[in-house]
């Protein structure tokens, strides 16, 4: 079993990439084992209060979040920086830890593999 | 070694199909092996059977040197939750949703996400070039 890290750096909406790239998590999970997801840059967007995406005929990606660790994907974490630059408050119902840059270079190295790195 | 690529990019649109095939061009002759190369994203697009690449002065044929990297022995794998919703379809997805034609090259085949993750399971380096 891996340990596999899946960087969330997109807005959740815009473009599919937030949400396929959650697809791929969740099938991680479920197949073998070890998830983790830190959001950052403008992935941080997805823990913003009060969405509803059917404005824009789309899933609203919160409820992915929100039902992220009923598939056993429970370390959830979240760039402090990127949240405080954009003045986003997160929704802590969502339960993702805001760390610093110290503790997400220890993340990505305490990880097998890193899905999603780049921007 | 063993390694498993995923590409995120269009051709002709994005570098990643260059990048990838550059890559992995130069891990077969280190001697590593590539476990599959899985296609995600805007990268489904690398599968379309019917791409005429542009003419420029370096003429590259993105579907030939799949074509070459296949032939090899390489596994091309087209996600199928990505690339159906794209019309990147083979011959069962036309028929099950009653489309005009098939879209995918006969060298990619589509599969589920799970193929990346058993792919990255199975190897020892994930690499992705994004889009």
């Amino acid at each position: 079993m891996k340990r596999y890290l899946f960087i969330v750096s997109r807005p959740p909406y815009g473009s599919s990439f937030a949400a396929e790239q959650l697809e791929a998590a969740l099938v991680a999970a479920a197949l073998d084992g070890d998830v983790a997801i830190l959001l950052r840059d403008d992935g941080v967007w997805g823990l913003q209060h009060h969405q509803s995406a059917e404005a824009i005929q789309q899933p609203t990606l919160t409820k992915t979040l929100s039902g992220l660790p009923t598939y056993e994907i429970e370390r959830l974490f979240v760039c402090a920086r990127s949240l405080e630059s954009r003045g986003i408050e997160p929704d802590q119902t969502l339960g993702f830890e805001a760390i610093g840059y110290a503790e997400q270079q220890a993340l990505i190295s305490s990880s097998d593999v890193v899905i999603g790195g780049q921007r | 070694m063993i390694y498993a690529l995923a590409v995120h990019g269009a051709p002709y649109s994005s570098n990643a199909a260059e990048h990838a095939l550059g890559f992995a061009d130069a891990l077969l002759a280190r001697g590593h092996q590539i476990e599959r190369v899985f296609f995600f994203h805007e990268g489904v697009y690398q599968g379309l059977n019917g791409t005429v690449p542009p003419q420029t002065r370096y003429n590259v044929n993105l579907a030939q040197r799949w074509q070459s990297l296949r032939s090899g022995g390489t596994e091309l794998a087209v996600c199928i939750a990505s690339g159906i919703k794209r019309g990147v379809v083979d011959e069962n997805e036309q028929e099950r949703y009653d489309l005009p034609s098939h879209t995918l090259s006969n060298m990619f085949e589509l599969v589920g996400l799970g193929q990346l993750i058993s792919a990255i399971a199975a190897a020892d380096r994930y690499v992705e070039f994004p889009a």
